[in-house]
């Protein structure tokens, strides 16, 4: 089925057009993005339950962009009437020019920037989906949720809980400017399943996650999680510390996918161009990876968390090839900062939620996979890691550092995994050495979007990351 | 929309029910140097309603939550409520009891005008001195005032209004052929120009040190002495794991009255919930449950004195009179910060991202900047990570005399962890 367009949103669609054409009259540029997201979250564990409607990208809620003599203001809003939009556009006019009073008054000049192009599209996309979060059986679901948790409970003694998670959030946003009418809905899911297990006073966690473009139908999957997130909890309490220093590694396709988020995600978001803020802006066209590097980053790559038809200043989704062959091709852009260096926006301009501002965003960033076995890959490391989960991640654009939190890293001796297993381990490195090191990747390339990222600590978005097994060289801690 | 919603949740299949209804008007100035990128408002009402259900043999009790948007009509309000009758039947907890009314002490509504606090920003940032060496790349600021009501089915209905503010700003240093930047959040109440100038400025002499910094020795175990905001990161392991949701959980086992190291070698340290700190963001006569806010110490030396929490796990351990913190103040130590400085010791400045996980204890951080103090000599070093765990670490660590205020925590100004394991590239 198609997950149907919001009825709310379809019932303001006419007075947020009459907004439009009302504030067109005072400004040379004028958008309204309107949303209506709905969704549920339900968390089981062995002692303590909850089921909430609000998930990361619930919302209801307007903004209106305008732009007159170069500068470009917003407001936010959530009781929009639609019955008398004029009300809302005195509102706009009035909010944001006792804003420019107070510029004006201190003699803050605006970074002046072209008017927005406004070419004629119209669009209606209603994404496939089988089973929508507000029709989803939240009965079977709780229940289900609940056997699992029992279900991992009885596997050890040692484990302390087992806590499961599902979500699901239909999306639903309209973006109207003068000559744009785009309507687009669809249905992402993801869940998780967090094992603890506790011996002597210490406590460790194993965690597995899914995601996906689509409704709760995917949650079935969190059954084959479960196990994985015990064992890997239950590895950890005999994990030993690693001996610090700089070794070969094969980042698993989750750790793969963290390092180009941080990596090359980050790096390359347009608008730390116009800041001067990202060292990327001066290696477009050089190598910065070795030659089986590739990366894309785009709304189409995949179908997950953040697979959009078009972006919230209402330019369409795209996929670009951000790195080829180790040489960096381009970045992603939000449509402002593209009017600012003059180039073209990629679909990548994003919201927290429609009370915030757009930034350059990824959405699904990615390594392409190669042709070399796993297997392979052990074989030809003498004395190094297998790592696998991540904890979190930390770019740093303007000087190429990079700090990533790895839940755990197995022993690699002369070709072979020795069963001994290192814990917690912190890898750092200069952004193109990680890159250039990479000599090795798998056929297979996974994608997961259970996560958010941040712009600094805050603007949380939803993203997906993924990519191949690569083997690298890399600093453990 | 909050009567109509309230008079529903009165006729409603439930138990017991909470309401929270949040107004905010913001304000939001984002510059490019000081040239203005955007100007933003918001103006915003967020209800979530909450309801719970008991079962009908009373041994469970479930709860359901949603945001009613204020655009609602009351069919879609009534509709969303019964949905959340529905979900909260599905749900089996422990029952317990909701807040009960308790008015806090003292309070007071004091106006909040956000184009005065925002002009109060703009002009500090705008006053900055820079060079040629060092500037300001970009900031963000975020002026908000919040008025916000709770409200209960056992009575409780309090309503207080605060400022809520923030300010993020990168600095550049530059030297010729290099150029280094340094991200910087600061969260208030209201703006604190003589602080924010103080940190900005700091922020600059940061980056002029990082522009000449070596390679990080590779120390193996070193003593590594925090001295910025990251600190707090090492005392909010001590507050989660005092929190009653983690004691519940079995994910901390600290006991009343009991230390919480086997033995404390060094500071053993003193961490107390407070109510207000001068101009901190968090200031609030209640929490999020309308429990007062008050005073309340929560480790004495070392010994776990008192838990906090959300009403669901207080209550699950007995608790009546708990709430959550929102300010902490953790108490200096007995020597001042030049005595703590006198061994060979690592001070980390500038991390990319320090952690510690309240769970696991181990805590993580790549070096951005440090000062690597070998006994003789002072060198700035970037590169390589400081890794270790808590449980090892907290036995030996000392507090400085001296303290310092972070927005909502109050901590040593320095405070030094021994035997850190120091990842070095040299």
């Amino acid at each position: 089925m198609k997950a149907p367009f919001s009825v709310y949103l379809s019932g303001i669609r006419s007075g947020a057009e009459e907004l439009v054409r009302l504030l067109r009259k005072k400004y040379e540029y004028v958008s309204v993005l309107a949303t209506d997201s709905c969704g549920f979250a339900v968390r089981i564990s062995q002692r303590a339950r909850s089921v909430s409607s609000e998930t990361m990208t619930t919302e209801r809620g307007l903004v209106v962009r305008v732009c007159r003599d170069g500068q470009y203001s917003e407001v936010s809003i959530n009781h929009f009437d639609a019955s008398c939009p004029e009300h809302a556009a005195a509102e706009v006019e009035a909010e944001i020019e006792k804003q420019r009073a107070l510029l004006s008054s201190l003699g803050v000049g605006a970074y002046h920037t072209p008017v927005l192009p406004d070419d004629p599209l119209t669009l209606f996309v209603e994404k496939d989906c089988e089973v929508l979060p507000e029709e989803t059986d939240m009965k079977t679901l709780v229940e289900s949720l609940t056997a699992l948790s029992d279900r991992a409970m009885t596997l050890s003694s040692e484990l302390l809980d087992c806590m499961v998670s599902a979500q699901s959030t239909h999306i639903c946003k309209l973006f109207l400017t003068e000559n744009r009418n785009l309507a687009q809905s669809y249905v992402y899911s993801e869940g998780t399943v967090i094992a603890l297990a506790s011996r002597d006073g210490r406590t460790q966690t194993g965690y597995e996650g899914l995601s996906g473009l689509g409704g709760s139908e995917l949650l079935t999957g969190l059954g084959e999680k479960m196990e994985k997130s015990v064992s890997t909890a239950l590895e950890l309490l005999d994990a030993e510390h690693i001996e610090p220093g700089e070794y070969e590694i094969i980042t698993s396709p989750e750790v793969s996918g963290v390092i180009a988020h941080e990596a090359f995600g980050h790096g390359v978001e347009m608008d730390m161009f116009v800041k001067n803020r990202a060292m990327g802006k001066d290696y477009i066209g050089k190598r910065v990876g070795s030659d089986l590097v590739t990366m894309h980053e785009g709304a189409l790559c995949a179908e997950d968390v953040t697979s959009y038809a078009f972006d919230d200043e209402g330019t369409l989704a795209g996929d670009v090839i951000e790195i080829e062959n180790g040489i960096l091709k381009t970045g992603i852009c939000d449509a402002l900062s593209a009017m600012r260096l003059g180039v073209a926006p990629t679909g990548n301009g994003k919201r927290e939620n429609f009370e915030h501002k757009v930034y350059t965003r990824m959405t699904n960033t990615i390594f392409d996979s190669g042709t070399d076995s796993l297997e392979d890959m052990i074989a030809s490391i003498h004395h190094g890691y297998l790592l696998e989960g991540v904890e979190s991640g930390m770019e740093d654009p303007k000087h190429w550092g990079i700090q990533c939190i790895i839940k755990l890293g197995r022993e690699i001796v002369d070709g072979r995994l020795t069963g001994r297993v290192v814990a917690p381990i912190i890898l750092t490195g200069y952004v193109p050495d990680l890159l250039g090191s990479i000599s090795m990747r798998s056929p297979e390339r996974k994608v997961f979007g259970t996560g958010g990222c941040g712009k600094g600590y805050k603007e949380w978005v939803k993203v997906s990351d993924g990519g191949p097994y690569l083997k690298t060289k890399a600093r453990l801690g | 929309m909050l009567d109509t919603v309230i008079s529903l949740l009165r006729s409603a299949d439930v138990y017991a029910w909470e309401v929270s209804d949040v107004f905010t008007e913001a304000w939001e100035f984002y510059m490019i140097r000081h040239a203005l990128d955007q100007n933003r408002v918001r103006h915003v009402e967020h209800l979530t309603a909450k309801v719970f259900r008991l079962s009908e043999d009373g041994e469970t009790m479930g709860f359901a939550s949603c945001e009613i948007p204020p655009t609602a009509s009351r069919e879609e309000a009534k509709v969303l409520i019964d949905s959340l009758s529905y979900r909260a039947s599905l749900i089996k907890n422990k029952p317990y009891t909701l807040c009960k009314s308790k008015k806090a002490d003292g309070g007071s509504h004091l106006p909040i005008d956000p184009e005065e606090i925002s002009r109060m920003f703009l002009t500090t940032m705008r006053g900055i001195p820079e060079t040629p060496g060092e500037d300001v790349n970009s900031y963000e600021i975020f002026v908000a005032s919040k008025k916000r009501r709770f409200l209960n089915s056992e009575g409780v209905d309090v309503e207080e209004i605060y400022p809520d503010s923030m300010i993020e700003v990168v600095v550049n240093a530059r030297a010729p052929g290099h150029e280094i930047e340094l991200y910087r959040n600061f969260k208030s109440g209201t703006c604190d120009a003589e602080s924010l100038r103080r940190d900005v400025l700091r922020a600059m002499q940061t980056g002029r040190d990082r522009l000449k910094t070596v390679d990080t020795p590779a120390l193996g175990k070193a003593d590594v002495i925090f001295s910025t905001v990251d600190a707090c990161e090492i005392y909010s392991y001590f507050a989660a794991r005092l929190d009653t949701a983690m004691i519940y959980r079995k994910m901390s086992t600290w006991e009343l009255g009991k230390s919480v190291c086997p033995v404390f070698y060094g500071d053993a340290p003193s961490l107390s919930a407070v109510r207000e700190l001068p101009n901190s963001s968090a200031n609030r006569l209640y929490d999020a449950e309308g429990a007062p806010i008050r005073d309340l110490p929560l480790l004495e030396n070392g010994i776990a004195r008192n838990y906090h929490g959300s009403r669901m796990f207080s209550a699950y351990l007995g608790l009546e009179d708990s709430f959550i913190p929102s300010n902490y103040v953790v108490e200096g130590g007995i020597r001042g910060e030049s005595e703590l400085r006198q061994d060979p010791y690592l001070e980390v400045v500038e991390f990319s991202d320090f952690q510690v996980d309240v769970v696991t204890g181990d805590l993580f951080g790549e070096i951005r900047l440090a000062y690597w103090h070998d006994g003789e000599k002072t060198v700035a070093v970037s590169g390589g990570s400081v890794s270790g765990s808590m449980l090892d670490l907290a036995e030996n660590m000392a507090l400085s005399s001296e303290t310092v205020q972070y927005n909502n925590w109050r901590i040593p100004s320095v405070t030094l962890l021994k035997g850190v394991t120091v990842t070095g590239i040299v």
